[in-house]
């Protein structure tokens, strides 16, 4: 091929990217082997080698800076030459959207994650003190393999190079070498409306807020994991976790905000039909926060009592390699279809194995070193104490973590059992059949069933365990202090399962414990906190948690699908699990019934790409038998060529419900483009009198008179021409009247027709012929084809009480704040404590 | 024996419990003829969609019932109803996975289907180009 001298490729942009890359990578092995050399010699509190650690974690920060840089301006000048911004951006897209199209794709949320431990880092750098060293040589490894996922060099030979460089020209990307578009010199110019951009269903605020809150939470895991591998590795078991504690409530707070924003998302403009689906991209961010709850709670304890502390190891640990094992799940396409928004395979899941079994093995390695040092607790915890039952809490989370887990693995251990069979003599067919497992059926349904004992089991425990002292209570003064919430507890229970009429065993013991723990905190607040706000966080935080268990139940166990279909033709006769009461059609102008409304769907109009569904809801008033509109929702379809259409619902609030809107098919006629939809059906033509009526498909029109006073100018007819008109009052069916009045003229030996067009209605009328002895016409009427058919198929349903849901996601992140700052203060309180200690001691 | 230990003993058992029947409780991918032969049996059965026959939804007759021919992996072919609308670029999509019951009569009813799309981004994404260039 010959050599070409391309013009505006931009190439020194790639160089500093590339050259940031570098640096990055090279500089986070430097600042790791330096912290290594400094945590196992450095005697001095500031020696050497830590000094020289910092300069690399430092080097590291600026190379990742410098990435993000050169990729943000890469999005920002559209340099569409470059496969990344080709394909996460294009010239159509707002500019409030440049962030979101940076953490569109793979390498960007990357970036965003190694962004985050960047500056966790640096934190760390300042505030870690005597732990520095350990800790940075666990972040500092965490960010080289980090790093490396962007490298994309060749080596070896192998066909896929290590990481996925987001600062590949498309001329080099594969798949797209070879077009003969890059024979042009100038061909980075001519890029522009080609780019395919951020699917239009992430161009969303969400979207800009969600990766970096959810990302945060997810790299925060790096730090009580750095603790917990410093504490084994120094051999000092029991001073870390007074560190780590506020640590650990940060991310805790980050990553369930991170979650519930998802869950926001979802409901808001995804498809889903509620707001938490089990997908398996869904599990992957919730599995960590369970053992990361886990783990804050046990370093409380630890905290409190000094035992346990092989479980202040265990949980930040598993915490962390849940989060390397989501991402495993999530990036490395192995959900294939089992998932609805998994990442596709960009070849880095090799790498990504090799980071997660890394750091898999080190911890195991480590914990069994120090097996034997870890100290135990001397004497049996009693029964009746805080700690007991708070570690009883954290092992319930972690069971239903397992549970989560094992599910959502069911492509990885499909894969595994595939593998064993191929290659073991024995089992062959057990693992055969097992190689064939496919996930759950009825997946919502069945995550419920086992993740609501769970819940019930937690919110129990986190009822009572406030109000049990550590080591041991007085049993009288716990019952005496616990009675008045329970009474309380009972009635709104009671009231509760009266009003939503609930009848499910279970669904009824998840609402009792709910308002138990709601209850029970709530008091606690009160009578041991003196309702003092700032000390409120663990209660705040649980009272937010009960609450959202409560808003889930109600809102999806009586979940009310109201968009139930009449039609005499039931799928019910095909097979007994299909429903009728899902998606139902409606024609433009048609009033249905739908639970307390009646629905009309009153027609459609285009913004950009968008085309919005006017869905009216009405009362009946059931004297006057008037409706009255009480909303318009616009559920809207968005048209979409490269990724196909996308349809996001609508929802009304109110205070106790939502209703929710969404449109599951249109007809596809409708959705091509406005001017294409001038084509009419077939005419109908009908021989009428004056005073009869003929009915199109949806309106009635009455020929009202013959019109002989036609004014001939204004139709360019000749003088002596013979006009008629056809007077037709055309009536719709909201009862508004047009009129229309096609003409009938002879002009000589010749007739000519002048018809009449009602644009509103979509009709042509166009008057035929007379009858000079009946007096009667020929008149035809033809219906544009997509107002004659225009259809829409729609959902509605109605979530009680989900507010109850967003209102203790609210409260949750506002308790965990809280702790956070009860956590450093305490910290800071206990390090006072010790030094006093010491020094007494001295 | 501590209490620690007994707790520590029902977590293993529970933890075992949870993981093998979410193992075994499970539908499983499987042919037509596997799902013929279990009637009542709820399956995944991978395949593709065949073209040439129609797949026909009207919203008209039935807002929730679309039906479509699909031909599995080991070439066998049923009639397929879905208890939903027609998803959107079903055509387009190269392989499916249907979640259902076989019926009598060669049909399969599927509560649900997943659609695997093909790889959107390739050299045709710029069609326009190539023409241009090789003028």
């Amino acid at each position: 091929m010959n050599e070409v001298t391309y013009i505006g490729e931009g190439i020194g942009w790639q160089t500093a990217g590339n050259a940031s890359i570098f640096l990055s990578f090279v500089a986070s092995l430097f600042a790791a082997y330096c912290y290594f050399n400094s945590a196992n010699n450095d005697e001095l509190e500031n020696g050497p080698w830590k000094k020289l650690g910092r300069i690399g974690f430092r080097l590291h920060s600026l190379g990742v800076i410098g990435i993000m840089t050169t990729l943000f301006c890469m999005i920002f000048r559209h340099m569409y030459q470059y496969h990344y911004v080709w394909e996460y951006s294009n010239d159509a897209m707002p500019r409030r959207y440049t962030l979101a199209c940076f953490w569109g794709g793979q390498e960007g949320s990357f970036l965003l994650w190694t962004f985050w431990q960047v500056v966790l880092g640096n934190v760390l750098i300042r505030t870690a003190k005597k732990w520095e060293a350990p800790v940075m040589t666990v972040v500092s490894v965490a960010q080289v393999f980090l790093a490396s996922m962007l490298l994309g060099f060749y080596i070896f030979g192998w066909k896929n190079p290590i990481g996925s460089n987001p600062f590949t020209l498309l001329k080099d990307t594969p798949g797209f070498t070879g077009s003969p578009i890059f024979s042009m010199p100038d061909y980075p110019s001519k890029l522009a409306n080609t780019a395919t951009g951020l699917n239009p269903l992430l161009q969303n605020y969400w979207m800009t807020i969600h990766p970096p809150t959810l990302f945060l939470g997810f790299a925060s895991t790096v730090v009580p994991f750095a603790y917990a591998i410093a504490g084994l590795w120094k051999k000092k078991y029991g001073e870390w976790q007074l560190d780590a504690l506020p640590w650990t409530f940060f991310g805790i707070m980050i990553l369930g905000t991170g979650i519930l924003m998802g869950g926001a998302w979802a409901y808001e403009s995804l498809s889903f039909g509620g707001f938490w689906a089990w997908d398996p991209v869904e599990n992957a961010s919730l599995i960590p926060w369970l053992t990361y709850v886990g783990a804050g709670h046990v370093m409380i304890v630890h905290k409190a009592r000094k035992n346990s502390a092989l479980s202040t190891f265990l949980f930040p640990i598993i915490t962390f390699i849940l989060v390397l094992y989501s991402t495993f799940l999530t990036r490395s396409g192995i959900l294939g279809n089992t998932s609805v928004h998994a990442f596709t395979d960009l070849g880095l899941s090799g790498q990504l194995l090799i980071y997660l079994f890394f750091f898999i093995l080190l911890s195991i390695i480590l914990v069994i070193v120090n097996w034997k040092g870890i100290p135990r607790d001397k004497q049996e915890e009693d029964l009746w104490s805080r700690e007991f039952w708070m570690f009883l809490g954290a092992l319930v989370l972690l069971m239903s973590c397992i549970q989560i887990v094992a599910t959502t693995s069911i492509p990885v251990t499909a894969k595994l059992f595939g593998f064993l069979s191929r290659h073991t003599p024995v089992f062959k067919e057990s693992l055969a059949k097992l190689a064939n497992q496919a996930p759950p059926v009825d997946r919502i349904g069945f995550y419920n069933k086992w993740q609501i004992p769970f819940a019930i089991l937690v919110l129990l425990i986190l009822g009572f365990s406030m109000y049990f002292k550590f080591k041991n209570t007085d049993m009288k003064q716990l019952v005496r202090q616990m009675t008045i919430p329970f009474i309380a507890a009972t009635v709104f229970t009671i009231c509760s399962v009266l009003m939503l009429n609930e009848t499910n065993g279970f669904y009824i013991a998840l609402l009792a414990m709910s308002w138990f723990a709601v209850c029970e905190n709530f008091f606690y607040w009160i009578k041991h906190k003196k309702t003092n706000f700032l000390k409120g966080g663990a209660t705040f935080a649980h009272v937010g948690f009960a609450l959202v268990m409560m808003g889930a139940l109600i809102s999806t166990s009586k979940k009310d699908v109201i968009s139930v279909n009449t039609s005499k033709k039931s799928v019910k006769s095909i097979d007994e699990s299909f429903s009728d009461a899902t998606n139902i059609r409606m024609d433009q102008g048609d009033t249905l019934r739908m639970g307390d409304y009646y629905v009309t769907y009153t027609g459609k109009h285009r913004v950009g790409k968008n085309i919005l569904y006017n869905i009216e809801y009405l009362t009946k008033d059931i004297e006057t038998k008037k409706y009255t509109s009480q909303f318009t929702l616009t559920p809207l379809i968005q048209l979409n060529p490269q990724m196909g259409n996308v349809a996001e619902p609508s929802t009304r609030h109110f205070w106790s419900k939502d209703i929710y809107t969404h449109i599951t098919y249109a007809d596809p006629n409708s959705l091509k483009d406005e001017n294409k939809e001038s084509a009419f059906a077939l005419a109908r033509t009908s021989t009428i009198s004056v005073g009869d009526k003929i009915f199109a498909s949806r309106d009635t029109i009455v020929l009202s008179s013959l019109d002989s006073h036609i004014d001939l100018k204004k139709y360019n007819l000749k003088e002596g021409d013979i006009a008629v008109g056809a007077v037709l009052k055309v009536m719709d069916s909201n009862h508004a009247t047009y009129s229309a009045e096609p003409i009938y003229v002879i002009s000589g030996n010749e007739v000519h027709y002048i018809n009449d067009t009602l644009k509103n209605l979509g009709m042509v009328f166009s008057f035929d012929k007379i009858d000079p002895k009946t007096h009667k016409l020929d008149i035809s009427v033809a219906e544009a084809k997509h107002i004659a058919k225009d259809y829409i198929v729609m959902e509605a349903i109605v979530f009680p009480y989900i507010n109850v849901l967003w209102i203790g996601c609210l409260i949750m992140i506002l308790g965990t704040t809280l702790a956070i700052r009860q956590r450093i203060l305490k910290s800071r309180e206990a390090k006072a404590d010790n030094t006093s200690l010491n020094e007494i001691k001295a | 024996m501590k209490k620690t230990h007994i707790v520590a003993l029902i977590v293993i058992a529970i933890a075992f419990g949870v993981i093998l029947t979410s193992l075994s409780n499970n539908s499983t991918y499987a042919s037509f003829k596997e799902a013929s032969d279990h009637p009542g049996n709820v399956y995944h059965v991978v395949g593709k969609l065949d073209k040439s026959k129609p797949f026909e939804y009207d919203a008209h007759v039935n807002a929730n019932l679309f039906t479509f021919y699909l031909i599995d992996r080991d070439g066998s072919e049923r009639k397929v109803s879905l208890g939903k609308p027609e998803p959107d670029d079903f055509e387009k999509s190269d392989q499916i996975v249907v979640i259902g019951k076989a019926q009598d009569g060669n049909s399969f009813a599927a509560a649900d289907v997943l659609m695997k799309c093909p790889s959107k981004y390739t050299v045709d994404s710029i069609p326009s180009q190539k023409k241009q260039s090789s003028m």
